[in-house]
């Protein structure tokens, strides 16, 4: 079975695994003792001392803190109950003129504003920005992902949570 | 009549048991053991390479007889072998899009009866281009011949290529102006188009008739079934190895094994749950010429796609709420919607060789009727159904790499990328001839980026694993237009701690013609489609095409003045209109005008990838090389990614990273304080939703999902707290 060093595990996740590695663990069987090395280096990452369930995004985990289960920023900040859609809790910078698109896009075609913004959502605490969803105007806030979370850890790691 | 099936039930009977047993067992043809493979795993692994083998080298073979630079260049085909129902056992490398397209086509044909009639015989050319009955687009155009084997039906080989001419309204392949079927070009459907291994001369005669340049269509026939009869005479030569027994056997264990490794490789890969995520797609038509009076103006299409991974292993997709289908080319049939998916699983998670149609078993798509997915009416057109399927199935790629991220292989997480707008042309030729043709140099736009790198920069699409934009030469061959530039285009990619990969502008010299029509098609125009991830930003949009008719160019060179050779990174005045004279034009969406004639000067640009993370994380070196390397401009350096650059002796950027910390730092408080709550925001957008204060495009696209949605009427009133149908279908029953 393949498997890597927790210190692999983390230059991988940071990027600064050197090319022709990374490139031999992208063609390699894959290592199934994965998730929990990858955990271990995430949760070497933050300053808390909740347990990292699942991490959702790049900064933004789910994790157990108390008898509770809430998404958090990296920075600490909690969103609430995982199984509630976290973003509702984040701030928010929209752009829907030219004006501010252009900020992004300054030599680019972009689209019509009438068609189309950009929404950003931001940790209130650090500013990290955790997604940006280009929307129509009106368009209900996506709930990106509602893990199965029992299932994932009785069923596929065969370990309680 | 059939020669003899395999088994004792005639080959319907045969299918419809298959799936019964399917149903039943919930394993490939009740195959609940595989008893081969575990007999002797090492003879049942080096039979399917063997056949993997078969067909790579049929496919190679092929694109040496092709004579279409979309075939021979990019490699636009791809060969498989079918079980005798039908079923993909496997495939070559090329356009992954036809694991199962050929097999619904070979399905219809057993379940329409062709047994009897037109009878199936060893021998037997059936050809087939109809999205209804098995292919994703009138120019994918594919080939099937029964493979008998001691008098009876063993199996099916099989050969897709894409044409670049299909005979439709408008010179091409992907035929952009088609608004129902009967203006999409030539349709072969579920033909015998030859026999005695030999097509039909009179097939041939109607493809000389019905096509502007048929040496591209023809010699893909002969090339296609080339491949399918050198795959066809080594599977008998197989089977003449291993017995008539162990073949029907093993054939069927491949697909088994097929489905148990999807499963097993989506619960090691991901996490399950539920997914969610959308896109949009804007067409620009008003006022254009040649949209005829059934096409709506402007369209605004959205996507909203919800993927369950169950605890099983089993991926679903689910198109609820999205737009339903229309009087223009970008319907897609539910074949084509199985394309997309396995374009996307082979990439993405099927990358161990064993590709066929045991993951399609693995997997589910929930395509409501009457949808852009999924038509209530055969009689749709869909020769540009990319247009729309790509976008959604650029969603899929960061659905599947949300779930890669939560398990850890964040390696193989990827913000992928949509489509690119393809450009298409026809008239007469540089050599004074009738000519149509695609242009595929659009299969090397720019990926998204990855969770651990930017994305790659002019060289991938998504239709294609093989992105490869051909020979410009090669291209310069077939059109009456000569490049007098191919540049980067800077800030393509979406912005991000990773970047998306950049696309490419093309800018022609139209050359010894008096008559060039262009067009563009699949193109994201008003709206962004290569999303973001985890922070990253879009991609932006590439609605503009610059032309200037009756230019100067040839007096300029001439004179060895400087001519433009690339739009450059004014948005406001291209470099076409500071270094030409004549008479300018700028057109949003896509590109359908009178024609061109030498002299004329023309650009085309293709899309970028969305980016990862957030920007304020992203590598000050590495961007400096950018900017070097005119991937980015200092501007969008310094403003986007707030990384301030120096110069230095030689006059090279350099990152200068103590001013570059302090500038990201007032850039965080400065986001900070323009922020407001989501619960603020939503407060506040109220109003205006209740009032639909939104353009007319919008406001219809709205009033069409709610029509053929209960879920996203349920979705969006409880969202907004408000009556969806009331405020967007006024006076519609409840």
């Amino acid at each position: 079975m393949t498997s890597y060093s927790k210190e692999v595990i983390a230059d991988l996740v940071a990027g600064t695994l050197p090319w022709p590695q990374t490139r031999r663990v992208m063609s390699a069987y894959k290592d199934d003792d994965r998730f929990f090395k990858y955990v271990a280096v995430l949760q070497d990452r933050v300053s808390w001392k909740d347990p990292i369930l699942l991490p959702v995004s790049d900064h933004l985990f789910i994790c157990q803190s108390g008898d509770e289960r809430v998404t958090r920023c990296e920075c600490g900040h909690s969103f609430g109950d995982y199984r509630k859609n976290w973003k509702l809790k984040a701030s928010i910078i929209v752009r829907n003129t030219e004006e501010t698109l252009r900020e992004i896009y300054p030599s680019s075609d972009i689209p019509d504003p009438q068609w189309m913004e950009i929404r950003e959502f931001i940790c209130p605490e650090c500013g990290t920005m955790h997604e940006v969803e280009a929307a129509a105007p009106g368009y209900p806030i996506v709930h990106d992902f509602q893990p199965d979370l029992e299932g994932f850890y009785r069923e596929w790691l065969g370990k309680p949570l | 009549m059939l020669d003899k099936p395999a088994s004792a039930l005639r080959i319907r009977e045969r299918l419809i048991e298959s799936e019964r047993l399917m149903e039943e067992t919930g394993c490939y043809d009740g195959i609940t053991e595989l008893h081969l493979r575990n007999q002797d795993p090492l003879k049942f692994e080096t039979l399917h390479t063997k056949l993997r083998a078969y067909c790579v080298s049929a496919r190679e073979m092929a694109r040496r007889i092709s004579a279409s630079p979309g075939v021979r260049e990019v490699g636009e085909m791809v060969v498989a072998i079918y079980t005798p129902e039908g079923d993909a056992i496997a495939l070559s490398n090329g356009i992954m899009v036809h694991v199962h397209t050929m097999s619904r086509f070979i399905k219809w044909m057993i379940r329409n009866g062709y047994e009897e009639n037109p009878c199936i015989r060893d021998g037997d050319i059936f050809a087939n281009n109809d999205a209804f009955i098995g292919t994703v687009q009138v120019p994918d155009v594919m080939d099937v011949v029964p493979i008998f084997h001691s008098g009876k039906l063993v199996g099916w080989a099989g050969a897709v290529c894409h044409e670049l001419e299909a005979g439709g309204i408008t010179p091409g392949g992907d035929v952009a102006l088609a608004q129902e079927r009967f203006t999409e070009g030539l349709f072969v459907c579920a033909e015998k188009v030859g026999e005695n291994d030999e097509i039909r001369r009179d097939y041939v005669i109607r493809c000389e008739r019905n096509l502007r340049m048929p040496i591209y269509w023809v010699l893909d026939e002969k090339a296609k079934v080339a491949s399918c009869i050198d795959m066809r005479e080594s599977v008998k030569a197989l089977i003449d190895e291993i017995g008539l027994d162990y073949w029907m056997q093993v054939s069927k264990e491949f697909i088994e094994e097929g489905r148990r490794a999807q499963l097993a490789r989506t619960r090691q890969l991901t996490v399950p749950g539920i997914y969610r995520g959308h896109t949009f797609y804007g067409h620009v038509t008003a006022g254009k010429p040649g949209y005829q009076p059934l096409g709506d103006p402007d369209w605004l299409y959205n996507m909203p796609i919800e993927m369950e991974i169950t605890t099983d292993g089993k991926i679903i997709m689910d198109f609820e709420g999205t737009q339903p289908w229309g009087y223009h080319s970008m319907n897609c049939t539910p074949a084509g919607m199985d394309g997309g998916m396995f374009v996307t699983l082979t990439q993405h998670m099927n990358f161990e060789g064993l590709v066929n149609d045991g993951a399609w078993m693995a997997t589910e798509l929930k395509l409501p009727h009457g949808t852009w997915t999924n038509p209530d009416n055969e009689m749709v057109a869909t020769a540009t159904s990319w247009a729309l399927l790509l976008p959604a199935y650029g969603v899929f790629q960061r659905l599947l790499s949300r779930s890669f991220i939560g398990r850890g292989f964040v390696e193989e997480a990827f913000v992928g990328q949509v489509n690119s707008p393809m450009i298409e042309m026809g008239g007469t030729s540089q050599y004074g001839k009738l000519f149509g043709m695609a242009h595929f140099e659009c299969a090397a736009a720019g990926s998204g980026a990855l969770a651990i790198k930017d994305g790659l920069d002019t060289a991938y699409v998504g239709w294609n694993p093989e992105s490869d934009m051909g020979n410009i030469e090669i291209w310069e061959q077939n059109m009456p237009m000569l490049y007098i530039g191919r540049s980067i285009v800077p800030n393509s990619g979406g912005a991000g701690k990773y970047r998306g990969g950049c696309s490419f502008v093309s800018t022609w010299l139209v050359s010894k013609t008096d008559h060039l029509r262009l067009v563009t098609s699949e193109h994201s125009s008003r709206v962004f489609d290569n999303g973001g991830m985890c922070g990253g930003y879009p991609a932006p949009t590439c609605q503009k095409h610059r032309a200037v008719r009756d230019s100067d160019i040839f007096e300029l060179a001439e004179k060895r003045a400087p001519l433009a050779h690339h739009t450059g990174t004014n948005p406001h005045r291209s470099e076409l209109e500071l270094r030409l004279q004549g008479e300018h034009v700028t057109m949003e969406g896509p590109y359908i005008t009178a024609p061109h004639k030498t002299g004329d000067v023309f650009t085309h640009s293709y899309n970028g990838g969305g980016g990862y993370g957030d920007v304020l994380e992203r590598d000050p070196l590495k961007t400096a090389m950018d900017v070097e390397n005119g991937y980015l401009t200092k501007e969008a350096a310094e403003g986007i990614f707030g990384i301030m650059l120096d110069e230095d002796e030689d006059g090279y950027p350099v990152a200068n990273l103590e001013a570059t910390k302090r500038h990201r730092a007032e850039m965080r408080a400065n986001r900070l304080a323009k922020a407001k709550p989501v619960s603020e925001w939503i407060a506040s957008e109220r109003g205006r939703v209740e009032k639909a204060d939104f353009a007319p495009e919008v406001k219809k696209m709205y009033a069409s999902a709610i029509k053929l949605s209960s879920r996203f009427t349920r979705e969006f009133s409880d969202f907004w707290n408000v009556d969806a149908r009331s405020i967007f279908m006024p006076g519609a029953k409840p």
